[in-house]
């Protein structure tokens, strides 16, 4: 029993992360129609913020956290104006096509910055964790767990209870309509990049105590980022976050009691069950439209 | 000087020509209603009004200031609301909402919005058991009736209103239309496109024929109405003479 709530603490902490970045795939992808395959990335520069801020320029951790999250806002509207915004009037692949170049592009100046040797950020309090009897609450994860349940309340709050959430909300249901009604779309949308890098940007800080920061590290949390949209049901918001946490248990949870090379087939493997039994996802289809 | 005026007015899809040198007024205070078949280019006028098409040529004229090619956001912040075809609401959002949005063209504060939102709701007395309704669960009339709230929520000086009576049954189309004519008693002036010609001619002061992108005929209802070849265009669905063109 404590075993396995050992393993579910463990598994909602990353499932936290992964419902994250998964959290930026559907914003963008409801404001655009379009899928960001770099918002991966978007966790990774997160991470490099913060190793370059706390680590090699020796910030306080609290500072390298505000330095990064503005650079993040900053690349995010950067990278509306350069991948999204000439091609906005195109179709679907197009804008596809350029996300992937522009994550291809984003990878390797990384690589070429920083080199292939994977580093390591501390995490953000020495405090060790929690003790509740048998199960350890590690500080990450707590601080993980906690980020993102606020970061859910305050999203909820601005998309229900302003009117500036209403009018994305709006954009994203249908921008023509939006546009007639005096909206500015094309700041929404900016908006809306700039708001998912910064949650990328927040997947990065938080995870990369755990994991090494790496280059490799956008494409491993956007995969399973993106197989948690697919499952909750994609351009869904709630389904974003229980897709995540999904994964994060089900991985947990498979590495300990089937096999730990595996840990990162299992997310995939719950992807494909989704895909033969319930290919809508949890909440996929929730939202009819009416002529 | 009229509050809209339209002289040569040309658009087109890709290539393919849905407006060629429409020349059209509307005065203060009027409703005037744009009749025509599928394709004769009704809907494009008002797109290239609103600023959802650029013409290819032609001037258009809003109270004196030159609004050809300029941005949606911008037509409606100058007092052009347009009530797309297909009523458009907000799937994902309530009819609250909906209605509020309507206000995105000016500044307003909170209060005033749900003030204005309070009088939309007295207008449209069945929508206020719908208020916090999400849009993709109301019936067609319901949605007309959110799209014509939300259009005047915008306090528009002129209303652009595309179908209204399509896809509705005859009782709903009723209540549409004396709305309509209730909108034009509060001093909006109403730019009305509809198929349903005599109903739209029972509403409006004046009305223009358009087949293929062309004005053919305009004139008062009484006219129009009793002008043989219009009648044939509408209950025949005869082509309008070339003599009658003139």
């Amino acid at each position: 029993m404590t075993i396995i709530l050992q393993l579910l603490f463990t598994g909602i902490g990353i499932g936290a992360v992964y419902a994250l970045v998964a959290l930026g795939f559907v914003l963008i992808y409801r404001a655009t129609n379009v899928v960001n395959f770099a918002q991966g990335q978007f966790a990774m520069l997160g991470g490099y913020c913060m190793v370059i801020t706390t680590v090699d320029l020796g910030l306080p951790y609290w500072l390298g956290v505000v330095i990064s999250l503005v650079v993040m806002a900053l690349f995010g509207a950067l990278f509306n104006l350069g991948v999204y915004y000439p091609l906005r009037h195109r179709s679907f692949l197009p804008v596809v096509i350029s996300t992937i170049g522009a994550s291809i592009l984003i990878t390797n100046l990384v690589l070429a910055l920083y080199g292939p040797e994977p580093t390591t950020l501390p995490g953000m309090t020495d405090y060790p964790g929690i003790s509740f009897g048998a199960v350890f609450l590690d500080a990450q994860y707590l601080v993980i767990i906690a980020t993102t349940l606020a970061l859910v309340i305050l999203q909820y709050f601005f998309f229900e209870h302003t009117m500036v959430g209403k009018k994305m909300q709006a954009v994203s249901q249908d921008k023509e309509m939006a546009s007639l009604l005096g909206i500015n779309v094309t700041g929404m949308i900016m908006l809306t990049f700039t708001y998912s890098a910064v949650l990328g940007g927040i997947a990065g800080i938080l995870v990369a105590p755990i994991l090494f920061v790496s280059v490799g590290l956008g494409a491993q949390i956007a995969l399973k980022a993106f197989a948690a949209s697919i499952i909750g049901g994609f351009g869904d918001v709630p389904g974003a976050i229980v897709g995540g946490l999904l994964i994060g248990v089900a991985e947990t949870l498979g590495a300990f009691y089937i096999s730990v090379p595996y840990k990162d087939a299992f997310a995939f493997i719950l992807l494909f069950a989704f895909l033969l039994i319930r290919p809508q996802g949890i909440f996929g289809e929730k939202i009819a439209q009416k002529a | 000087m009229s509050l809209l005026e339209i002289s040569g007015l040309s658009a087109a899809y890709g290539a393919v020509a849905a407006l060629s040198g429409l020349d059209l007024a509307v005065e203060e205070g009027e409703i005037v209603t744009l009749l025509g078949a599928n394709g004769a280019g009704k809907s494009t006028t008002l797109r290239c009004i609103s600023g959802l098409l650029a013409p290819t040529a032609g001037d258009i004229r809003f109270a004196g200031t030159a609004i050809a090619g300029l941005h949606p956001e911008r037509v409606v912040r100058l007092g052009i609301a347009h009530v797309p075809e297909g009523r458009r609401v907000f799937p994902g959002l309530t009819v609250r909402e909906n209605i509020l949005l309507g206000a995105s063209n000016r500044h307003s504060t909170r209060a005033a919005r749900a003030r204005d939102a309070e009088e939309m709701f007295a207008l449209f007395p069945d929508l206020v058991r719908f208020a916090d309704t999400r849009g993709w669960m109301l019936s067609g009339g319901q949605q007309q009736m959110v799209a014509l709230a939300r259009g005047l929520m915008a306090r528009p000086r002129l209303l652009l209103l595309d179908e209204p009576s399509l896809g509705l049954a005859p009782l709903i189309v009723q209540q549409v239309f004396r709305i309509i004519a209730r909108i034009r008693e509060t001093g909006t002036t109403v730019l009305l496109v509809e198929q349903n010609a005599r109903i739209a001619l029972g509403v409006a002061d004046r009305g223009y024929v358009l087949e293929t992108g062309r004005l053919v005929v305009a004139g008062k209802p009484e006219a129009l109405w009793n002008n043989e070849d219009v009648r044939a265009a509408y209950l025949g669905g005869k082509r309008l003479s070339e003599e009658s063109r003139t």
